[in-house]
């Protein structure tokens, strides 16, 4: 009896994928730190952009009491014109940028310093590479969940919540704009319904596939750099690491979780 | 720690993902598109920095929303104020915005130069409004379908419901993909003009000009400075109303405002009241059309008792009386 040729159809296909898949992960490094630092970027502004409005309220009662301040005097009374109603607005934006940026230089820019370990890094008979390097293996979440709980810093503790906080913002804002490009793009070519219910599978699947492909991959990183950047310092020091960056975030990170985060809206 | 499986595709998709969307929707996508602009020696097609927050910071205000070319006759109704700021906007609007426009404007049957004919385009765009009231009841949904044609601006609509808010111009807008902003900054552009259209009168109609917007000899400094809103002669303690509903923004005395309130009616609208005697709300209160928010007085850098009242469309000062039916004399004398 002639042996039965193997089936053809499924195993190239698969093998296609994988094939591709192979190819493009040998590029990872390029990609991964790319997509972390965008995931973020994204996430950031969806928060800033809720946060603007009060920036106006804020920088208006300031210039109130400037006019105030400097109306006393008839030398200063020139300066009350200063700041007009569109410089203010213009000044509250300008404020909201610089915030935005200064959360993207804290949260965003770490990502780029994600390194995925290599199989042969791991491989017992490559360990000299690494010693001889001076190459420390990236800790794993158990030992960095352990010294968070025994020796909490705000850092430690608030730039991954941050980070968590605007990735989930940032993966709505990726699952909205995919939901309406493809909606609006297939709508003429599909029909409604089709369009429809491709457009919102496509942005559940962009929301499940950019938090478990990137998402944790993002606060992982911000850990890791807290970690890394606490352990630096000794006592008191380590503790006050990193104050002002998590000043800066921080409300960023509650105005995402507050107003930035529809996730059940692609549901609806 | 991240063990490469044969998962690079999805990863390498999800990545070009969040790429695409910073590249698009994010400030710092912006910057990157301008440094590469520069560098090609292309023209960037991202939006001014500040535009990524409100649609409208740092865009420029086409010309012709600065004023209707013809005077009002009579006091406009909603309908009709609506008709007058998208027929104002519309024609700030290149010829590629027009499309969704051109597109209904065809389905009716008007031509579009009528559309953007001074006399006949306000009525003309009525007739747009009243096609599409039945599937878009509101103005702000009306105004986006208008300008960034009925599918989109449906899509949207149901976005928002999804997210549970309320349907705003930029609720609406920041559902929509890459490719809307023009249309978008339109849209906006014609609310704030329709609402500036619909507001009323803080003192008495029959308060006198005393000093009109624009360039002007300043009595007290001596030199020519621009005059940024409108001085009406009333006396000490008239009643001061808000023009429409708003919250109160600012309340708060110097030395050249005097005691002064500004409120901002949203949607692109804010006014401000100089030179009161007293002001009766308080920042964050929300106030009614027609509510007593203040006395006029002679506060501040004042030479007699009047209400210097200002318009702001978009953060810029706009002549008020360019929105109202009928303008008051101008008295010579313009020493206030």
């Amino acid at each position: 009896m002639p042996p039965r040729p193997p089936p053809a159809g499924p195993s190239t296909s698969t093998g296609f994928v994988t094939d591709v898949s192979r190819l493009l992960g040998a590029f990872r490094w390029a990609f991964m730190p790319l997509g972390l630092l965008a995931l973020v970027a994204v996430g950031v502004h969806a928060a800033a952009d809720t946060l603007d409005d009060r920036l106006v309220a804020v920088v208006d009662r300031v210039d109130a009491a400037f006019d105030g301040l400097v109306g006393r005097y008839d030398v200063t009374a020139p300066m009350v014109e200063w700041v007009s109603l569109e410089l203010r607005t213009r000044i509250a934006r300008i404020l909201a940028l610089t915030w935005e940026l200064a959360a993207d230089l804290v949260l965003a820019l770490p990502a780029l310093g994600y390194r995925e370990a290599t199989a042969a890094a791991v491989k017992p008979a490559e360990s000299w590479r690494a010693a001889l390097e001076g190459q420390e293996a990236k800790p794993s979440w158990r030992a960095l969940w352990q010294r968070c709980l025994r020796q909490p810093t705000p850092m430690r503790w608030l730039r991954p919540l941050a980070t968590a906080a605007v990735v989930v913002a940032g993966a709505c804002t990726v699952a909205k704009l995919m939901q309406g490009t493809v909606y609006l793009s297939w709508r003429e070519l599909m029909g409604d319904q089709v369009a429809d219910w491709g457009a919102r599978g496509l942005a559940v699947g962009a929301l499940v596939g950019v938090l478990a492909t990137l998402g944790w991959r993002a606060v992982l990183r911000n850990l890791q750099h807290a970690d890394a950047a606490c352990a630096q310092e000794r006592g008191r020091r380590a503790f006050t690491r990193g104050l002002l960056g998590c000043a800066v975030v921080v409300p960023l990170a509650l105005a995402a979780v507050l107003d930035a985060t529809p996730l059940v809206s692609f549901l609806r | 720690m991240f063990p490469s499986r044969a998962r690079g595709l999805l990863d390498f998709c999800m990545a070009v993902l969040c790429v695409w969307t910073a590249y698009h929707h994010t400030p710092a996508g912006a910057l990157v598109r301008k440094a590469s602009a520069w560098a090609f020696s292309s023209k960037s097609t991202a939006r001014p920095l500040l535009a990524y927050y409100d649609g409208m910071t740092g865009t420029s205000l086409a010309a012709p929303m600065l004023a209707p070319e013809v005077s009002l006759v009579r006091p406009l109704t909603d309908a009709e104020s609506l008709a007058w700021g998208t027929h104002l906007a519309l024609k700030g609007l290149d010829a590629r915005a027009r499309e969704p426009f051109a597109a209904l404007a065809q389905e009716l049957g008007i031509p579009m130069d009528r559309l953007l004919d001074p006399v006949e385009g306000p009525v003309a765009a009525r007739r747009l409004h009243a096609a599409l009231e039945a599937d878009f009841p509101r103005e702000e949904a009306r105004l986006t379908a208008l300008f960034v044609g009925r599918i989109p601006a449906r899509y949207a609509q149901e976005r928002v419901v999804a997210e549970g808010g309320a349907p705003t111009l930029e609720s609406l807008n920041r559902q929509l993909p890459p490719g809307f902003e023009t249309a978008s900054v339109g849209a906006a552009q014609a609310l704030a003009l329709s609402t500036a259209f619909g507001l009323a009168w803080p003192v008495s109609e029959s308060a006198r000009v005393t000093s009109p917007f624009g360039e002007r000899h300043h009595p007290v400094l001596g030199m020519r400075r621009m005059h940024t809103g409108v001085d009406l002669s009333v006396p000490t303690g008239t009643a001061v109303s808000a023009v429409a509903e708003g919250v109160v923004r600012r309340a708060s005395e110097d030395a050249v405002n005097g005691r002064v309130l500004v409120l901002d009616h949203g949607r692109g609208v804010t006014t401000a009241y100089c030179h009161n005697s007293e002001l009766l709300v308080r920042v964050g209160e929300r106030v009614e059309r027609g509510q007593l928010i203040a006395r006029s007085g002679n506060t501040g850098r004042s030479t007699g008792p009047h209400l210097h009242y200002q318009l702001e469309l978009a953060s810029r000062p706009m002549d008020p009386l360019k929105f109202r039916a009928s303008v008051r004399a101008v008295s010579g004398d313009s020493s206030r």
